[in-house]
């Protein structure tokens, strides 16, 4: 068993680099190169566990791809689009079949690994893509999953996946871009993509649930790794690092959350002797080295302000004063509703329920929707003492929130005002 | 976010629509788009009320009897479940489908097992 998790991190590891080597020698191919490259990893999820790992197992994948990739041209359906689009745009040799030689030769050509899998990253997070096609997308060509396990983790069937990716891939070639990284502003414009895509996967982890649901939790490992990755390649980028630092911070959190029984446990009620406390000195480490010497970001300083959770001993020795102003700076850093929210939950940690309250007041236009308003309306006019007002807002809050444990909880707290 | 789209039917609307094949087509057309962009998690049509079977236990007795309420004029008919990246996404796509001139379809978000720190 424990041979087999190694060729699956093996694999996805390797995934982007045979990705990028194969697209630097068929730039216009991405989409026909990404499906060879997934056979080729499939093969090798095969073989590999059985006949053993080959000697140089990143040649033998590039090997393996490109011969997926000759089969592919040599089919119908490849010759017939081959015919129709790509032949007028494309220089003859690029059209000629690649042997196995020449895909070791672009194996050697090939730059250090971490460039390639930063412009994968920017090629899957497309500005004309949506979030969930940027997602599933780069979980495939960056992170090496499979469409059945990427379907797993998000819940839909296999086919509904296979189609949002072949989607997504015919929208990158429809663009025309080129495999490279843009610069100047646009590179980082698109590197900021690439992190948010890669927090959009963390949080669609870390909010599953126990249980039931592990494919969906291993999105958290996948979004750090990647993140990790990214980070390995820009180590200077503050950003990056804040991600990274807010992503572990996060997720030392994770073995107290939840209770036994999969129900949601608050913040303030975590055994926190369950966190883990290698994920937070390496978050720590991570977020005060970028706060140092990196321009102030957003990622940074959420990232700050779960350091600030981490490090105290209980919830009353959190340093909440340190997080409001966090909160205040965050604030003008990158104003979300979001936000202004959290810094209201601060705020009446500081100065009290009421003062939170009041702050709830100029928020509600932005957030009338939203459950989580009426949910921390409830925390504040309990603490304050208002019972009735808020097991009524409990109640509130448990009609308007989709999350089955969300629900569960709020209707918990409202019982127990009873 | 995922939504079920519940669709009702009648005696009326089972009339039109097998004695209309642009219906049908209109059905396929829509089921078709779906799959394309990846928004379409699953759907089924349903059989005829009279063979269903409505079942309710009372102080333990269950009580078995055909059919859903046999004075009802509107009945489930089928269900689409979509992914859709907005509410106004999934409401368009009701409005779309054909039956929605002959008998009402509703929206319903679907409750999912993930959960925030509250």
């Amino acid at each position: 068993v424990s041979s087999g998790v190694r060729v699956e991190d093996q694999l996805r590891a390797l995934a982007p680099q045979v990705l990028g080597a194969l697209v630097r020698r068929h730039p216009r191919q991405f989409d026909a190169c990404e499906d060879a490259v997934q056979e080729a990893l499939l093969a090798a999820t095969r073989q590999w566990p059985g006949e053993g790992v080959p000697d140089d197992p990143r040649a033998w994948l590039l090997t393996v791809a490109g011969r997926r990739l000759t089969d592919a041209w040599r089919s119908e359906s490849a010759r017939r689009a081959r015919e129709e689009g790509a032949a007028a745009a494309e220089p003859a040799h690029a059209r000629v079949a690649p042997g196995a030689d020449d895909e070791a030769v672009a194996l050697a050509e090939a730059p250090a690994d971490g460039d390639d899998t930063l412009t994968l990253l920017v090629l899957c997070c497309h500005p004309e893509l949506s979030p969930p096609s940027q997602i599933a997308l780069t979980l495939r060509a960056v992170g090496g999953l499979t469409t059945a396990e990427i379907a797993a983790a998000f819940l839909v069937p296999e086919a509904t996946m296979a189609q949002r990716i072949s989607r997504a891939k015919a929208r990158i070639r429809a663009t025309g871009t080129r495999f490279a990284l843009p610069a100047g502003e646009e590179r980082a414009a698109r590197l900021g993509a690439v992190l948010h895509v890669l927090y959009l996967i963390f949080n669609e982890g870390y909010t599953a649930s126990s249980g039931a649901r592990l494919a969906r939790a291993e999105l958290t490992g996948e979004a750090i790794r990647l993140a990790r990755a990214l980070h390995a390649h820009l180590p200077d980028d503050g950003e990056v690092a804040g991600l990274l630092a807010l992503m572990l911070l996060t997720d030392a959190r994770r073995p107290a959350r939840t209770g036994p029984d999969g129900s949601l446990v608050p913040l303030a009620e975590q055994d926190r002797t369950r966190w883990s406390r290698e994920e937070i000195a390496e978050g720590i480490a991570l977020v005060t080295d970028a706060l140092a010497r990196a321009p102030l970001g957003p990622y940074q300083l959420q990232a700050a302000i779960a350091a600030v959770h981490a490090e105290a001993e209980d919830a009353e020795a959190t340093d909440w004063r340190q997080i409001v102003a966090l909160y205040r700076v965050l604030e003008r850093v990158a104003p979300n509703p979001m936000v202004s929210l959290n810094h209201a939950v601060a705020v009446a940690m500081v100065d009290g329920p009421r003062a939170g309250l009041a702050r709830l007041e100029q928020l509600d236009e932005r957030l009338a929707a939203s459950h989580r308003l009426v949910a921390v309306r409830a925390h504040l006019l309990e603490r304050a003492g208002e019972a009735d007002a808020a097991r009524a807002a409990y109640r509130e809050a448990a009609r308007r929130t989709t999350s089955l444990p969300e629900r569960r909880y709020l209707e918990g707290r409202a019982a127990a005002l009873v | 976010m995922k939504y079920m789209i519940i669709i009702y039917d009648n005696a009326q609307m089972r009339e039109r629509f097998s004695g209309d094949a642009a219906l049908g087509a209109e059905v396929d057309a829509i089921i078709a788009e779906l799959t394309e962009s990846g928004e379409l998690v699953g759907g089924e049509a349903l059989a005829d009320p009279s063979q269903t079977k409505t079942i309710r236990v009372v102080d333990g007795v269950p009580a078995i009897t055909d059919g859903p309420f046999a004075e009802a004029k509107e009945h489930l008919g089928g269900y689409l479940m979509v992914e859709c990246e907005t509410p106004e996404r999934a409401a368009d796509i009701a409005r779309r489908w054909p039956s929605a001139r002959f008998a009402p379809l509703e929206v319903w978000p679907v409750m999912s097992q993930d959960g925030a720190e509250m």
